[in-house]
């Protein structure tokens, strides 16, 4: 980068900032003023947070909030563990047919889950788990990217270090543990905030197979705002998409040093 | 000897006993009822606070009231859980969805569970504006809920500002393209700071342009859903007429413009009339700064009015004991008492003249008489459009619409062109 072009770049990056932040900005202004000031910017305005009361009674979204955290937990750990053991498999070990079974789970990253919908819903009720966090998790928990992305990272690994590690008497699942996974760490950072992100915000197929208060996540609660036939009460939604979001972006804002760096060492963009 | 014999009557004695005893909630029965939300105002609470009150006075039923989301989200979730063996008993849809289920083979049609005097009273007691939607061969496949119509909202100060009876709405298309050409203001540089009018044609616009072509004589589709007259000429008139507002008089927003921001830019000015949902009418009363009327839409050769909104399903796949229970319910819910509550709720068209008869009605309308607009409109409302395949016919009109309105083709041209697509995909039905 010569001298010249850096201002260039500085307006360029302060500019993209500023389109991705303008809505974030906006939907706070809204949320903490009354809606009479939802398109007059005045800086007088007064502040308020009745939006953020309204929004929170208008469904019960301390349980959804609890639904949410066990869901975007528990299918991240088990991601963790069902995605580690298979790219080690497919990493680490020779077996007839290997080849074509991993074929088979990159062919999963071709398949928008949304089509699945009505295949994935009769296998739940058939395994009568309509209804519980379970049916929400269970589509999700063998994931294509997962493994593959794993496999990646333990394909980098060298095979002197494994070595090494059966020389001093360790087992497979030791020499995964103990090297592997510790190796990898950067990469289950990156993979686990791709997955509680897109979990935490997934809408569609939760409310599909959720029907009661105690098993429906955040989003499904956040809808009831969408009232398109009666005008959109614009403070009210961004309180409580604020709110249903703030704990995504605090975590983010928290570990935001090790959040980017795991996503430059592990690739994903 | 007696002994057996005591035992045999002490055993029947007990056997009446049980079957006398009311049925208990373990052996209930037991209904699931999907619905949308699409307004504000608590309408899940609402929905919820009525189902308890029916249990409590029914307690052989139980019902699980399941918000399902928006109007898409639903029937996406009616879909899915009807062909995955588990379709509830009841559900509230669009009441233009009626083909698509009826299609997917997954309704069946009220009149078996309706029956006698009674039945047949009850299900003739709607509006027939509302009940086009819902029949199909003489069959009832939908009971109207929650309806809506559009009216016009005009802003009275905006009248008075502009030297125009300020007690006096539109009464037909000449009319509101001359208010509204007086009604728009400009600053000195010559930017709109106040429109005439504003029909919003963002999304879905077939919906209010069906209002149009309605009051020019027109029809959008046949009754059984098989045809569309999108080439026909008082359907292009009226796709002419909507896009002259904003070409020739100048007195709409030229493009497209929002649904959900009119309401916002009529409290603001920014717009001294618009055609939204009756199902604004709490939303507006509640937060417009100036005095404000609601009126019939205007007529060109009638007066004329789209239906829109939802209508109760029952769904096949379940036991006629639960079926039975599920049209009583709805019977209960559309009774008078009920649907005022949901009315006064909401903001939604009662859809039985009965409701508009009860005193709570009475007096809400008393109060506030613009929510007698929409009542009063219905004897000129039509179906909305509705056809075979109908969320693909229904994108192709909007398509031709939205060119038409963005001046990328001639209303004519873009209306030929709907047709040509349309008559594709219906010709498999003929």
């Amino acid at each position: 980068m010569s001298r010249l072009d850096t201002p260039l770049w500085i307006t360029g990056a302060a500019l993209l900032a500023l389109l991705w932040v303008a809505p974030f900005l906006y939907a706070v202004w809204t949320a903490i003023h009354p809606s009479a000031y939802e398109a007059h910017f005045t800086l007088t305005a007064p502040l308020t947070w009745a939006n953020f009361v309204t929004a929170w009674h208008a469904a019960p979204f301390a349980r959804y909030f609890l639904n949410t955290f066990l869901l975007v937990t528990g299918i991240t750990a088990a991601q963790f563990v069902l995605c580690t053991l298979a790219a080690y498999g497919f990493a680490r070990f020779r077996f007839p047919g290997a080849g074509i079974l991993f074929a088979l789970v990159l062919l999963q990253l071709l398949v928008m889950p949304d089509i699945l919908i009505v295949e994935n819903y009769q296998t739940i009720r058939a395994l009568n788990l309509v209804d519980t966090l379970g049916a929400v998790a269970l589509p999700y928990v063998a994931s294509g990217f997962g493994i593959f992305l794993i496999r990646q990272t333990f394909m980098t690994v060298p095979h002197e270090l494994d070595d090494a590690a059966r020389i001093e008497g360790a087992g497979p699942l030791k020499i995964l543990w103990r090297v592997y996974v510790p190796l990898a760490r950067p990469t289950y950072i990156a993979y686990g905030l791709v997955s509680v992100s897109y979990h935490w915000n997934n809408f569609l197929w939760p409310l599909i197979v959720t029907n009661s208060v105690t098993t429906r996540p955040v989003t499904v609660g956040l809808s009831v705002f969408a009232t398109t036939d009666s005008g959109v009460e614009w403070s009210v939604i961004n309180a409580a998409t604020l709110m249903t979001s703030a704990p995504l972006l605090i975590a983010f804002l928290l570990f935001q040093r090790q959040f980017v760096q795991s996503f430059m060492r592990a690739g994903i963009k | 000897m007696f002994g057996p014999m005591i035992k045999g009557a002490a055993g029947a004695a007990a056997l009446a006993l049980l079957a006398a005893m009311p049925a208990r909630a373990a052996d209930a029965v037991n209904l699931q009822f999907y619905f949308p939300v699409a307004v504000g105002g608590g309408a899940a609470n609402v929905i919820q606070s009525l189902t308890d009150d029916y249990e409590k006075a029914h307690p052989e039923v139980k019902i699980d009231p399941i918000y399902a989301g928006s109007y898409q989200d639903t029937i996406a979730k009616v879909i899915t859980a009807a062909r995955g063996g588990n379709a509830p008993q009841i559900a509230v849809a669009l009441s233009t969805d009626m083909f698509t289920l009826l299609d997917d083979n997954l309704i069946l049609p009220f009149d078996d569970y309706a029956k006698g005097d009674e039945g047949k009273k009850w299900l003739g007691g709607f509006y027939p504006a509302f009940m086009e939607n819902s029949q199909l061969d003489g069959k009832t496949y939908g009971i109207p809920f929650q309806r809506s119509t559009p009216v016009l909202y005009w802003n009275k100060d905006a009248f008075k500002a502009a030297g125009l009876n300020p007690e006096k709405a539109p009464q037909t298309w000449a009319e509101m393209a001359e208010d509204a050409k007086k009604l728009t203001r400009r600053d000195a540089s010559g930017n709109v700071t106040q429109w005439g009018i504003r029909i919003p044609t963002q999304g879905f616009p077939y919906w209010l342009f069906q209002g149009l072509v309605a009051e020019n004589g027109g029809k959008l589709a046949n009754a059984e859903g098989t045809e569309t007259y999108f080439d026909s000429k008082p359907v292009v008139e009226a796709l002419q007429y909507l896009v002259d507002l904003s070409t020739k008089d100048k007195a709409m927003e030229p493009g497209l413009t929002g649904w959900g921001s009119a309401p916002k830019a009529f409290f603001e000015g920014q717009i001294a009339m618009m055609w939204t949902t009756t199902g604004n009418l709490t939303n507006v009363r509640k937060n417009a700064p100036f005095p404000f009327g609601v009126a019939m839409l205007p007529k060109m050769k009638s007066r004329g009015a789209p239906t829109g909104g939802g209508n109760f399903y029952l769904f096949k796949g379940s036991s006629p004991e639960q079926l039975t229970a599920a049209v009583k319910f709805i019977e209960w819910i559309t009774a008078p008492e009920q649907s005022a509550k949901w009315t006064m709720a909401t903001g939604y068209v009662a859809p039985r003249p009965a409701t508009w008869d009860t005193p709570t009605m009475q007096k809400y309308a008393e109060d506030f008489p613009p929510v007698l607009v929409a009542r009063d409109q219905l004897k000129y409302a039509v179906a909305e459009l509705s056809t075979h395949e109908n969320q693909r016919v229904t994108q192709i009109l909007n398509d031709g619409l939205e060119a038409a309105i963005t001046g990328q083709k001639t209303p004519e041209q873009a209306m030929k062109e709907a047709q040509k697509k349309a008559d594709a995909i219906l010709a498999a039905y003929r």
